[in-house]
């Protein structure tokens, strides 16, 4: 594990133009798609757009309202984009293994993603504002909902691969399949799910601009803000890999080839999707969006399972 | 096994690092913010609403927290399952009859 390759290549930095190119792709797709302009000026066709307006961010001056608990509400950001950026190491990207990996990493990202739930609802309490309050319930609400689906979904995968690490995963599938072709229902479930915790739009009732003005993030200003948008584009990239470890193959190309530029172009795919069901739909409610995950996205995922256990006893 | 502890925790203090170095940068180039009583209330749409720590419904959340952990161990479960034969399978369709029957219960009671 070399130090170079975890601080610059598939590393740290490769991570961030990743998040900020997603952030970029997300708004000029959904803006081409509502017959927008999008992003235009900085750089090239407004590639440089989120960068610039994450520094903008961070150099906008920090208002730290007198009724907050000061300690969470300073720690709350800088906790929830470190627990988003640190999966993001065990996804492989350069090749069939990641650059951290060990047996039951899908577990541990898992775990990750339920202990960013709990830090969130944490900030959003720490900031003492009824939006806040409303937004972190309902964040807190949907996002565990949701959490159920997703990972007896991705439990499909792992059943198939025999093997709870992702790098084993993508193994598999370069030496087998692709696991979409396999488990079809599995992937529409994850992508449904994958939707509703990244908070974008058919499942963006935590943050409803329109309701509770953007919920948790009301009392965040400047620095605070430029992080938890930061966490947001990690939080993207995290679930379009995901997607392409567990059903696309990861940096698995055709004739048994690896590289970084088949992961890239499936993560693009990812990210288009993503975007076009968010430009796609309109705001659902809370109960019917538990309702959904509960009622219909679980017992899916669930005979997903037992189908994908049938499989081998069937044809075997 | 040492190994894994270490690389977890090296990429976990990585990216504590990196997001705390990123807000000691913005608190480096940020301007001092010149604070008022306006400036300082809590945002409320321009309303006259006081600052006031809301209760969580305890009791509703509990039980909400409580299915939540029960499916996330049944899920954990299914996940360490492979290379069982039927017993997976039995297995998820308790789940799925759990679901099927607990849910409309529970609404019943409310």
């Amino acid at each position: 594990m070399p130090f170079l390759d975890i601080i610059v290549f598939p590393g740290l930095l490769f991570l961030l133009f990743l998040a900020f190119f997603c952030e970029w792709l997300d708004r000029k797709a959904v803006a081409k798609l509502q017959n927008r302009v999008g992003p235009k000026h900085t750089g090239p066709e407004g590639i440089l757009q989120p960068f610039a307006d994450f520094i903008k961010l961070l150099s906008n001056e920090d208002i730290i309202p007198a009724a907050v608990d000061r300690i969470m509400f300073s720690l709350g950001p800088i906790l929830i984009l470190t627990l988003s950026l640190m999966p993001l190491f065990l996804i492989p990207i350069a090749g069939s293994s990641a650059l951290v990996w060990f047996e039951g990493d899908l577990i541990f990202i898992m775990f990750v993603m339920t202990l960013r739930i709990i830090i969130t609802f944490l900030s959003a309490w720490s900031s003492t504002n009824r939006f806040s309050m409303i937004g972190g319930m309902r964040v807190i609400l949907q996002m565990l909902a949701f959490e159920i689906p997703l990972t007896i979904a991705m439990t499909g995968p792992a059943i198939s691969a025999r093997s709870l690490s992702l790098s084993k995963i993508v193994q598999f599938q370069a030496s087998e399949h692709l696991l979409l072709l396999a488990q079809p229902l599995g992937f529409v479930i994850v992508t449904i799910c994958l939707l509703a915790e990244l908070r974008m739009v058919p499942f963006d009732i935590p943050k409803a601009k329109t309701e509770i003005v953007k919920g948790w993030f009301v009392e965040f200003s400047g620095k605070k803000l430029a992080l938890l948008r930061l966490t947001e584009d990690f939080e993207l990239v995290l679930a379009a890999s995901l997607m392409v470890s567990l059903y696309l193959g990861g940096p698995i190309g055709p004739w048994q080839t690896q590289s970084v530029l088949y992961f890239f172009t499936k993560l693009v795919i990812c990210i288009l999707i993503l975007s076009n069901l968010r430009a796609l739909f309109a705001r659902f409610r809370i109960d019917q969006a538990l309702k959904g995950a509960w009622k219909y996205l679980t017992p899916l995922a669930l005979i997903q399972v037992i189908l994908v256990e049938l499989m081998p006893m069937v044809i075997p | 096994m040492s190994g894994f502890i270490f690389s977890v925790s090296l990429i976990f203090l990585l990216s504590l690092v990196f997001s705390a170095s990123l807000y000691l940068i913005g608190s480096f180039i940020a301007p001092k913010s010149k604070n008022t009583s306006d400036k300082l209330a809590p945002y409320a749409c321009g309303e006259n609403l006081p600052a006031k720590k809301f209760q969580v419904n305890a009791e509703r959340f509990f039980i909400y927290i409580t299915y939540f952990i029960i499916f996330d161990i049944s899920a954990f479960i299914l996940t360490t399952s492979f290379g069982h034969g039927f017993y997976p399978i039995v297995f998820c369709i308790i789940i799925l009859l759990a679901i099927v029957t607990l849910l409309p219960l529970w609404r019943r009671e409310e």
